[in-house]
């Protein structure tokens, strides 16, 4: 089962390799990412960063929902991972099983940035990812902010009060 | 819970701290000494740190050998449950901040093994893991 499904632009990094993984106590990770599931230098990167002893997999998002389906992934605690909202509304309408979205840390570094709906100080969306959150914030999953576990969860609804509709 | 010092020559001190409140939102759990700012006498600060500090307690340092690292000695070196450690680096930080074992001299130095400066090494070869290994 996903016990988080983070939405975060650099994926695995140090917030989420050294703080997440231990207090979430999920031996495994999967990166659900097109580009990071071709890219051999990502791969590298995302490897680097994952803490002794836990497990990675890095996968496109159709495959990751493919695993996350799979009937073993039933009995292992998941860390999932996308960098961007959109992705994780498709793993959240595909996989029955999770605990709660983190929408942590996204599109800050995009490049039509100055476009972009300022949800809080670490998120940042576009016209197709702000959709895709209020979808994602429809479906019957809890949906929060909270960049680091000592910060308080911040339910989405309530940011998205933050932008015009 | 272990009590943290860190002490350096300039902003090093307060610069891993503000690298750990952005990775881990604990910074409030260290203390800091940034020695030779000014002319203030930063030796009462290790002191009173020495005298308030619930222990264990550890003082990272920033170079063997540097006078913070000296004046630090001198001040806890004979000191009950205190321990000493230079050349810190963020990564140590991290380790003891996270670190969920009870506190023992080995598994300190556990922790300071695997937080060592590194050269990264990359290799093309990273052979993919099949999801059978990663269910196993």
């Amino acid at each position: 089962m996903i016990a988080q499904l983070r939405v975060d632009d650099r994926l695995i990094h140090g917030q989420v390799a050294l703080v997440w993984t231990k207090e979430l106590n999920t031996p495994g990770i999967i990166v659900a990412n097109d580009n990071a599931a071709s890219n051999d230098m990502v791969q590298m990167t995302l490897k680097m960063a994952t803490p002794t002893g836990k497990k990675l997999l890095i996968r496109s998002v159709d495959d990751a929902i493919r695993v996350f389906n799979n009937p073993k992934a039933k009995t292992m605690r998941i860390f999932a991972l996308t960098n961007n909202v959109t992705d994780a509304l498709k793993i959240a309408q595909a996989v029955p099983d999770i605990d709660g979205i983190n929408v942590a840390n996204v599109g800050r570094f995009a490049e039509d940035a100055k476009n972009a709906h300022q949800l809080s100080s670490t998120i940042m969306l576009t016209d197709v990812e702000l959709a895709s959150l209020k979808e994602l914030a429809a479906l019957d999953v809890p949906v929060f902010n909270q960049v680091v576990p000592s910060n308080a969860k911040t339910p989405i609804t309530s940011l998205l009060k933050n932008v015009d509709n | 819970m272990v009590s943290i010092l860190i002490a350096s020559h300039g902003k090093f001190a307060s610069g891993l701290k503000s690298s750990v409140e952005i990775l881990t939102g604990m910074g409030d759990r260290l203390t800091t000494i940034d020695a030779y700012l000014d002319k203030h006498d930063y030796t009462k600060d290790i002191k009173d740190f020495i005298a308030t500090a619930q222990r264990p307690a550890i003082i990272f340092t920033d170079l063997l050998g540097g006078s913070v690292n000296q004046q630090v000695v001198l001040a806890a070196a004979h000191q009950k449950d205190i321990y000493i450690v230079t050349q810190m680096n963020l990564a140590i930080i991290l380790a003891v901040l996270l670190d969920s074992e009870p506190f023992s001299v080995s598994h300190l130095d556990e922790l300071i093994a695997q937080s060592q400066v590194t050269r990264v090494k990359l290799s093309k070869q990273t052979p993919d893991e099949d999801v059978q290994d990663f269910f196993r």
